[in-house]
Parts: structure tokens; C-alpha cells; sequence
């Protein structure tokens, strides 16, 4: 899962989690989109970008 | 002291405080990081957790999100009631959900009709057919100097007002093209940074290695008893009431320290 804030500055990035899946998978150019959700400081950014949903991954091991 | 706002949201803002001395200025930004009253969730009663998060996963995922805050809610060490838990100290609220769903913020049950998550989309784990949730969660009032679920300022931050001073300029460009902010531009054939433009300034001095002249024309300095001021707040507060309560938390501290002072 998403982490909820941000490592470094604790903003609140999980909010605009769902968005940014939604919008880049569309195809839409993922820095376009971060400045659209009002994610501009690079530690908040790389949350999002580096992102990987593990979910799926382990849920059939529970 | 004066206060010139240059932006003001509701999550952020951006501001000049001039005529004050460093000290004032940290003391702002750290009240509105560490010393501000917050609500979050502190405690959990897990009665069902079947989802691929551990219990400890899951509560750090509820702590961090933020509640929108209550000026009724008081710590609990500093309540009537001791620390033993009352509604002016103790906030009480519920999760229950069944898979195949993404539980998110908003389905958080808050007992208070005041008190809310600020964010409603914040994903908190995404359940599989079969996979339950069902807890009840306890929320304190605290500070974010003992944790950061209670940290209301964020990304608060200063720097001084810039003040670029341009004299005998040939106004060859070298200075324009270094500029990693591109504030520089060329006006009567000399370099030249409007006023708006100044306070984007990072202070770098790229500008004075890159002029060809000895001394250089553009010098970099900035005022000591001015500073721009910036930061964002979580959602539990609007930007506006966050640093007001800050100020207010350092009013309160200065009132206790001269009454210690009398005593003496």
C-alpha cells in the first residue's frame, strides 16, 4: 500500500494516490500529473513514482 | 513586526515577516511543527484483522491520517478528568469493512460529528474476498515533538528576503544564463530582477562567479531581519489557524516563563 505521508516532510501523499494511478496508466505524463495534484517538492514526488502495489503479490500467501 | 501575504489556501501558505529577529522566526516554524495540539489516533481495538496488513501496519496507516482538529480537545494530561479518558480528551471511532473493497479514510466512523479525517481518499488497505476489518480506534490530542501522527506543520520552512544589488553592469548575459531560477533579465542594457522576481532568489550566488567584472557587478546579499516564510498544513488545521495557534502556543510559553521569573 501506498505509504500515507510523505518520508521526508510527512505531506499527506496517499491522498492523491488513487489520481495518479488512474491518470498515468491512461497515459498521461506522470510530472504533468504530480504538479496537477500539488505534489512539487521532490521528496513527496519520489513517493509516488517509486511506488510499487505489493498487494496482490502477497495476498494468496495469508 | 510586520506581515506582508503573498499567498494563503487553505492547506498552504506563504508569507514576509520583516522587522523580527531569527529567533522569532524558529520559533514560528518550530510551534508549527512540534508544539501545536493535534488530534490522532493513538490506540486500536482490533476484533477482526484478516487483511494482508499486520495489526501494527494497519494502525500505523489510521495514526497518520489526519483528523481534522477540535479546539474543544484538550491532552490528556492536561484534562479535568486526570488521564482517565472523557469526551473532552478521548475521541472514539470505528472501522468495519468486508472484502473484495479498498478501505479508505473515508470510511472511518468518527463518534464526533466535528471531528473528521481531513482526506477522504486516502487508501488505508484494499481487502480481498474474505478479508475483514472490523476495529475500533481511540484518538488523543498530542504534539508532534512525540510523534509525527500529531504533527500539524508541514514542510515548514524559512529563508531571509533576498536582496540583489546590481551596480556597473555591462550587461554581457553571463549572469541570465546561470541562474538556476531564470529571475534575470535585461532592462536599459544592464541585468535586472523585478521586485516579484527577487523573492524567488534561492541565494545561490552562481550569479557573482559567473560575471566577467572584478569586483562583480551583481552582488548577492539578503536582509537578516526579514524572512519568507512558508508551509503547508496536514488538513487538521486551515493554514491560517495553524500559525496563529502556534503563536499562540509561544505567547503562552512567554507568559509562564515571566511569571517563573517573578517568582525568583
Amino acid at each position: 500500500m501506498i505509504p500515507v505521508r510523505c518520508f521526508s516532510c510527512g505531506k499527506v501523499v496517499a491522498a492523491g494516490w488513487e489520481e495518479f494511478k488512474k491518470r498515468t496508466e491512461a497515459g498521461e505524463d506522470k510530472g504533468a500529473v504530480l504538479d496537477d495534484l500539488g505534489i512539487t517538492r521532490y521528496c513527496c514526488r519520489r513517493m509516488l513514482l517509486s511506488h510499487i502495489e505489493m498487494i496482490d503479490v502477497i495476498s494468496p500467501y495469508q | 513586526m510586520e506581515i506582508d501575504i503573498i499567498e494563503l489556501s487553505e492547506r498552504s501558505a506563504k508569507f514576509i515577516l520583516s522587522d523580527v529577529d531569527t529567533s522569532v522566526a524558529n520559533g514560528i516554524r518550530r510551534a508549527m511543527i512540534a508544539d501545536v495540539p493535534n488530534l490522532a489516533i493513538e490506540w486500536l481495538e482490533l476484533y477482526d484483522n484478516t487483511s494482508v496488513l499486520y495489526d501494527e501496519q494497519l494502525g500505523l496507516r489510521l495514526a497518520l491520517v489526519p483528523l481534522t482538529m477540535h479546539p474543544d480537545y484538550v491532552p490528556e494530561s492536561e484534562c479535568t478528568c486526570n488521564g482517565e479518558g472523557c469526551p473532552s480528551c478521548t475521541l472514539n471511532l470505528r472501522l468495519d469493512a468486508k472484502g473484495p473493497k479498498t478501505v479508505y479514510s473515508g470510511d472511518i466512523f468518527s463518534s464526533d460529528p466535528n471531528v473528521r479525517p481531513a482526506d477522504d481518499n486516502i487508501p488505508i488497505v484494499e481487502l480481498k474476498e474474505g478479508q475483514n476489518i472490523m476495529l475500533g480506534a481511540i484518538a488523543h490530542v498530542g504534539y508532534g515533538r512525540d510523534h509525527v501522527r500529531w504533527q500539524a506543520g508541514v514542510a515548514c520552512g524559512y529563508k531571509n528576503m533576498p536582496d540583489v544589488i546590481i551596480e556597473n553592469c555591462d550587461g554581457c548575459g553571463h549572469c541570465i544564463d546561470e541562474c538556476p531560477r531564470h529571475i534575470i533579465e535585461i532592462k536599459n542594457d544592464e541585468a535586472y530582477i523585478s521586485p516579484e522576481n527577487m523573492i524567488k532568489c534561492s541565494l545561490c550566488r552562481l550569479c557573482e562567479r559567473a560575471c566577467s567584472l572584478k569586483p562583480p557587478a551583481i552582488q548577492v546579499s539578503y536582509d537578516p531581519r526579514s524572512f519568507v516564510f512558508t508551509y503547508e498544513s496536514d488538513g487538521s488545521y486551515s493554514a491560517k489557524d495553524l500559525v496563529l495557534k502556534a503563536a499562540d502556543v509561544i505567547e503562552n510559553r512567554a507568559g509562564k516563563m515571566a511569571e517563573i521569573l517573578d517568582k525568583i
